[in-house]
């Protein structure tokens, strides 16, 4: 297999073409990549595999897939998986019915919007069936949280996912299949909330377990690439760096030694990031911030009674 | 040169990992050929770090599997740390490594004879060539789970067996939309009016499950709680047609409705809810786990079973313990009454057989 140079993931959204495609993300994703990560979305880029993340809930596993789609500047298309999805609807979808209703209706003598005669009119395309009619580049296509559907769906998705993929309208009998070197970039994610995945399906997948950032810096570095992304939207001021650092420190202290049923993630720590620097008149003071205890605006890092109950004696 | 040399020691060692965790990590041709492209691209790892990363994210499906590849990666690296200073004057590719070493192990194969050879005779040459020289480490490392936990049988493929139990009766809501019904309708009588539904499938199967507890059973509880969960949550019984028993050792005159045995209900009561169409799931170690052969467990399984017989012929016997222990046992007593099967993945597909076809004629 040859290396596709066109597609390179740096994990700098400063490298976004000028001239993005059509349903490229507009907003700009702040995300810290480290080297593993980038090299796992490499491979799944230039493999044509799925990259499968798992990791905490709220530690950026869906972001990911937007931050890639703005930085090469690529079509991004977002599956939202419920416990009731199919795999058919990531591809398409007919509407049978409305057909038959507007045949019916034109011939009672009313407008009709489609055109009943010509089939293709009644199919909406879903995800995948968009990445895969694309033919002069890549897309991103998210299908989050493949763990909510049932048992079979992943199932239904190997011959899809797989690099050889086609799959067939049954209703106008088109073959929809990606041209070859313009595959879709699939990344799914999945929180293990059903019990494991089957193997063949893990097989095909690049696999990366996202870490929760254990180090105050890497913290404040997620800080500061947020807040440089959202300031220059609002014009926000961004909190101070001893804020930052101290607010880190505390909030990694409360995730290691807190004995917590469910640990705070990296969305928790911005809102409260947020709330320290704005919800009070003015910014919350760093050296009360050092050693107060219980911390402030615990109710955005604290989310079950037991949790708050462990809190509350240990105060 | 350097350069290339380093190349070749890439497959070497990604070979030699593939050898060892294939099996394990179910991994089959496509991953090993995609390893060895990556390592050919111009992007491709440049260090035996980078190399570690890059088989960690192809090959690995979870961190379990990434701290084994640590483990087995420590011991590769440390065969191979000494390689280098062995072959200082190889020049071309693939012979260089072969020719000087052959000989030492193996002198009826002369290195001319080789390179003459289109076909080496064995099918991964530069492989066995460095099996010569290495102290032997098996030719194909067992997975290593014989050393973990003993993990009979996933949550996923319970639920996923259950499924299977299904007698589909078409009796339930009629809310699915037919559309060849419908355009039929249509035709016939030349207007439309309304869509046509059909009933929906309702599951009618019924299921008992016995559940020996306590005892010699304590180290598979967890695998029983697995079991009546994924009844419960996960497959397509309908919940008042299923129901859960446990009992200790053998069922006597009561069983009882809750796991820690204190609230019994009598044998009798619950041989009178089955019918020939309930299916019956005991599980039970028959005696296997501690290795006893007692008649009198074997004549009062012998006489439950004899009761259950009179109700239903769809009964089911699952062993948590692997099949070679039962021999010797009481266990491969009952197993000529009743069909049994041992609680891993063929167990429980055949066991849904059973609970579905019944026993066959002859036992």
């Amino acid at each position: 297999m040859k290396l596709d140079k066109r597609y390179i993931f740096h994990g700098d959204s400063a490298c976004r073409p000028e001239h993005p495609y059509a349903d490229s993300p507009t907003e700009a994703e702040p995300y810290i990549v480290d080297e593993e990560l980038k090299q796992a979305v490499n491979l799944a880029i230039q493999l044509r595999r799925p990259l499968l993340l798992e990791g905490e809930a709220g530690c950026g596993k869906t972001r990911l897939a937007s931050a890639i789609a703005y930085e090469l500047g690529l079509p991004f298309y977002r599956w939202d998986v419920r416990s009731t999805s199919k795999a058919q609807e990531g591809l398409y979808q007919y509407d049978a019915l409305c057909r038959l209703h507007d045949v019916q209706a034109k011939n009672a003598g009313s407008t009709v919007k489609r055109d009943p005669s010509n089939p293709t009119d009644y199919c909406e395309m879903g995800a995948l069936g968009k990445a895969f009619q694309l033919t002069e580049y890549r897309s991103v296509v998210l299908i989050d949280e493949i763990d909510k559907a049932d048992l079979d769906f992943p199932n239904d998705l190997l011959t899809v996912l797989d690099r050889k993929s086609e799959f067939l309208i049954l209703e106008t009998n088109e073959t929809i299949k990606p041209t070859p070197g313009n595959e879709p970039i699939i990344i799914i994610t999945s929180n293990k909330e059903k019990g494991g995945l089957p193997a063949p399906f893990l097989r095909r997948c690049i696999y990366h377990f996202l870490k929760f950032p254990d180090r105050p810096e890497q913290l404040s570095r997620i800080v500061d690439a947020h807040y440089q992304a959202t300031t220059l939207a609002q014009e926000e001021t961004p909190p101070k760096t001893d804020l930052v650092k101290a607010a880190a420190t505390r909030f990694l202290e409360l995730r290691r030694e807190g004995g917590l049923y469910k640990k705070p993630s990296t969305s928790e720590f911005l809102d409260w990031i947020e709330a320290l620097q704005h919800f009070g008149d003015k910014p919350y003071a760093v050296s009360t911030l050092k050693k107060v205890s219980p911390l402030p605006y615990l109710e955005l890092l604290i989310k079950r009674r037991d949790d708050w109950e462990k809190m509350a004696s240990a105060a | 040169m350097n350069d290339l040399d380093l190349r070749i020691d890439f497959t070497d060692v990604t070979t030699r990992l593939f050898r060892r965790l294939r099996k394990g990590f179910k991994l089959g041709m496509g991953e090993y050929l995609v390893a060895l492209d990556v390592i050919r691209w111009e992007t491709g790892p440049k260090t035996l770090a980078d190399l570690k990363l890059t088989l960690r994210l192809l090959w690995c499906h979870s961190l379990t599997e990434q701290e084994q590849l640590e483990d087995d990666w420590d011991a590769i690296a440390t065969l191979t740390a000494a390689k280098p200073k062995e072959k200082p004057s190889s020049d071309s590719a693939s012979d260089a490594s072969a020719a000087p070493e052959k000989p030492e192990a193996e002198p009826p194969t002369a290195p001319e004879v080789q390179q003459q050879l289109p076909q080496p005779p064995q099918p991964e040459p530069e492989v066995s060539s460095d099996f010569m020289r290495t102290p032997y480490l098996g030719d194909e490392w067992d997975d290593g789970s014989a050393l973990q936990t003993y993990f009979p049988v996933s949550r996923r493929s319970l639920s996923y067996f259950w499924r299977y139990l299904r007698r589909p009766v078409a009796d339930g809501s009629a809310d699915v939309f037919d559309l060849s019904a419908t355009v039929q309708q249509v035709s016939r009588q030349g207007f439309f009016l309304a869509p046509v539904y059909t009933r929906r499938n309702v599951n009618h199967a019924r299921l008992v499950l016995l559940i020996d507890q306590d005892g010699s059973m304590a180290p598979f509880h967890r695998f029983t709680r697995d079991l009546v969960e994924t009844v419960w949550e996960e497959s397509s019984l309908q919940p008042d047609n299923t129901s859960v028993y446990y009992f200790y050792n053998v069922p006597t005159s009561h069983v009882y409705i809750d796991s820690h045995c204190t609230s019994p209900v009598t044998l009798a009561a619950v041989l009178a809810s089955c019918d020939s169409e309930t299916s019956v799931l005991i599980v039970s170690d028959a005696g296997a786990a501690r290795g006893y052969r007692r008649m009198e467990r074997v004549r009062l399984t012998t006489e439950f079973l004899v009761k259950l017989k009179q109700r239903t012929n769809l009964i089911g016997w699952l062993n948590p313990m692997p099949e070679d222990r039962w021999a010797g046992t009481s266990a491969g007593m009952i197993r000529h009454l009743v069909r049994m099967e041992p609680m891993n993945d063929d167990g429980m597909s055949n066991t849904i057989d059973t609970l579905l076809r019944g026993q066959p004629l002859s036992s």
